[in-house]
């Protein structure tokens, strides 16, 4: 298996010093160019009330991530085609719009503005989160919901935006699944590490706090390091002088792979595990492959890594003759959750739609049963936890 | 006890590194007054120069054993020194008559130029050493020091010593001396001032690239910015010893490393940074000679 940053992860992974500049400067412009009025046209329900149901898929097909896109939009067609070939939804066929984003917040407002020109009904894209969130307003305004298979940073949620879902896993579900693994592997002492930046630091405080009521286990040590420097012998030592059982690594495989190597070296004993961040292949290279052995992970699921997914990856293959990746099996399930939210609120009417989203209460997807949590994200599952074994990283069982 | 130790042993350790960066910061701010800033990127280009001989050689030298890496440590310091060198004929000798803030401006200019450079070269993404070292380790007194770090520290060390003997001991060491005192008067007495400046770029550049060599060796991963906070680190360390001054610089370094060390183990490891740099400022503004810099007497 080879890792995929989740959404939230991949602009600030590829975030240097300069980056960061421009990222932001990006990020203003966008905003500015919604601001100045880039939509026009009707705010009312979007697309039209007959002809084809329009479902917008803003997702990269140029760029960095560029490898996603045909993942995602393949897994939504397919899902699509299943439902014309069911008879369609109230009455109506299916179609699937997907424009490029590019990971890039200009790029993919653009990119929203002109999918509700298109008279888009859902939309179901969405996998960079910083170019995801220009995008939130552009739908918002034209009452237009999102059901967001990839993208799952918290800010997304901070505005709550009512008109916006998310499919995937938050860091407030990683924490959980962490703290699960943890006690089901009979941890007593833990430590938690994160590398100082938002997305690292949301899933140590959640699994703090999440932690706090148990009595089976106890946080000893909270350690934050710099990311882009090599000496961790600090945090190391502090961790070590707090004797835990278990650490969790919440931050990237860059400096995850250098905390491992460094702790293994200072003696620890105990279990690792490390989040979504630090699935690649690199931190085994970089921790060295004996001391990454047995080094667990919190990830978000695959379509190779979920249970019964083999049926599914073979009908994807027929369709597509290639293989299914990262975000196919959600992009598939947001389409599903659409067109099952359109048929229950027998209208493609925005606000009909948003209500009915909120109301799904058990509609089956991969990651579990479907239900949507008051902050509209999903209320089980979605993450998986994952073993190194040799050179990768395989499904612990 | 054990506790103490292993925070005294992580400080040197640390301190060696910062040391061999920091020797070269403040040999070249002693002779020409300049904060090269794009000495961190030297030892970034060290950690890269040894990687490709490493990968490129690695079967012809047998692996990861610690005669090839000496020879690959020798080999690189003097590629990174002649990269010094080069640096100074290009960027800063035809400056140096111009307003110092311009020389600086061209330093920053060359650290970019260097980090993008090499971005270019080997991608953004980091690569990894294809030597490793094990585990295996010596207790003193309860407190861990692997045998690959205690055999870094001495390489520092023996480095710095051989430093410090050729600056005290021999012609072009006083030469040096005598031309970071009074360029002018150097040059009237019959010293060729520029072929100094250009041995002290070489020499400070291949310690920044030995100090790069072993960084890779021992942590495993080397990146393209990978100069940027040691560089910093290592001008807080000329700073803290009395920028200018060798010996201080290596002071310095120790200092800061333990500094760090027993402040991050007291406020926590999140605070390494602040506490580094607050030290920075604090020294700048307290006690700007540093610990063995010399009054500067006012020149008219």
């Amino acid at each position: 298996m080879t890792a995929w940053p989740s959404g939230g992860e991949i602009s600030m992974m590829r975030t240097t010093r300069v980056g960061a500049v421009a990222a932001a400067a990006g990020a203003v412009l966008a905003l500015t160019s919604c601001g100045g009025g880039g939509i026009t046209g009707d705010s009312g329900s979007g697309g039209g009330d007959t002809g084809d149901i329009v479902l917008g898929m803003v997702t990269p097909l140029s760029g960095s991530s560029a490898a996603i896109g045909p993942y995602m939009k393949n897994g939504a067609q397919l899902a699509v085609n299943e439902a014309n070939e069911a008879g369609g939804v109230i009455g109506r066929q299916v179609k699937l719009v997907a424009e490029d984003g590019a990971c890039d917040p200009k790029t993919a407002a653009a990119a929203a503005a002109k999918l509700v020109t298109a008279g888009t009904n859902v939309s179901v894209g969405g996998y960079c989160s910083s170019a995801t969130l220009p995008t939130l307003s552009i739908f918002g305004k034209a009452n237009i919901p999102m059901i967001i298979p990839a993208a799952n940073s918290n800010d997304l949620l901070k505005d709550q935006h009512k008109n916006v879902f998310l499919l995937n896993g938050t860091g407030a579900q990683q924490a959980q699944a962490a703290l699960d693994f943890m006690k089901k592997s009979g941890a007593k002492a833990i430590a938690l590490v994160d590398d100082n930046t938002s997305y690292s630091k949301d899933i140590t405080t959640r699994t703090a706090e999440d932690a706090k009521g148990d009595s089976a286990l106890k946080v000893v040590s909270r350690e934050s390091v710099t990311a882009g420097e090599s000496d961790y012998s600090a945090a190391v030592t502090a961790i070590l002088r707090a004797n835990p059982d278990f650490v969790y690594w919440t931050g990237y495989y860059q400096e995850g792979g250098l905390l491992i190597k460094q702790l293994r070296a200072a003696g620890y004993k105990g279990d690792v595990m490390v989040a979504d961040g630090s699935v690649d292949k690199q931190l085994i290279t970089i921790a060295g492959k004996d001391n990454a052995q047995g080094v667990f992970a919190t990830m978000t699921q695959t379509p190779q890594t979920i249970p019964g997914g083999d049926a599914w990856i073979a009908k994807y293959k027929k369709a597509f003759n290639a293989d299914p990746g990262p975000y196919s099996t959600q992009s598939y399930d947001a389409v599903r959750v659409a067109v099952e939210a359109i048929k229950n609120a027998g209208s493609t009417d925005g606000t009909k739609v948003i209500t009915a989203l909120q109301a799904i209460d058990g509609f089956p997807i991969f990651s579990g049963k479907l239900k949507f949590t008051p902050e509209h994200t999903l209320s089980e599952g979605g993450f998986d936890i994952l073993v190194v074994k040799g050179d990768g990283f395989v499904l612990n069982k | 006890m054990e506790y103490f130790l292993q925070l005294v042993l992580n400080g040197l350790f640390v301190g060696a590194f910062y040391g061999l960066v920091a020797l070269g910061y403040s040999m070249v701010y002693g002779i020409i007054k300049l904060l090269n800033f794009a000495h961190g990127d030297i030892y970034m280009l060290g950690a890269f120069a040894g990687y490709t001989m490493l990968t490129i050689g690695a079967g012809a030298l047998g692996g990861g054993s610690l005669v090839a890496l000496v020879v690959i440590l020798i080999i690189a310091m003097i590629l990174t020194g002649t990269l010094g060198l080069v640096l100074e004929r290009v960027a800063y000798r035809p400056l140096r008559s111009a307003p110092r803030l311009s020389v600086l401006i061209t330093a920053v200019g060359a650290s970019f130029a260097l980090e993008y450079g090499i971005a270019v070269l080997y991608g953004p993404n980091p690569r990894v050493y294809p030597v490793g070292f094990g585990n295996a380790a010596i207790e003193i007194f309860g407190a861990r020091l692997t045998w690959a770090q205690l055999f870094m520290m001495l390489v520092a060390v023996l480095l710095m010593v051989a430093l410090d003997t050729w600056v005290g001991r021999t012609r072009s060491g006083r030469a040096m001396r005598a031309i970071s005192q009074d360029p002018k008067a150097c040059l009237l007495m019959g010293i060729n001032v520029d072929n100094v400046i250009s041995r002290t770029f070489f020499i400070g550049s291949a310690l920044a690239g030995a100090g790069g060599v072993m960084a890779g060796a021992y942590y495993g991963k080397i990146d393209f910015l990978m100069g940027f906070i040691i560089g910093l680190k290592a001008f807080t360390a000329a700073v803290i010893g009395g920028i200018g001054n060798i010996r201080g610089a290596v002071l310095g370094a120790v200092v800061l490393g333990l500094l760090e060390s027993f402040g991050t183990a007291w406020l926590g490891s999140e605070w390494r940074d602040v506490f580094a740099f607050g030290f920075l400022i604090l020294f700048l503004t307290v006690r700007p000679t540093g610990l063995l810099g010399e009054r500067v007497t006012e020149r008219v």
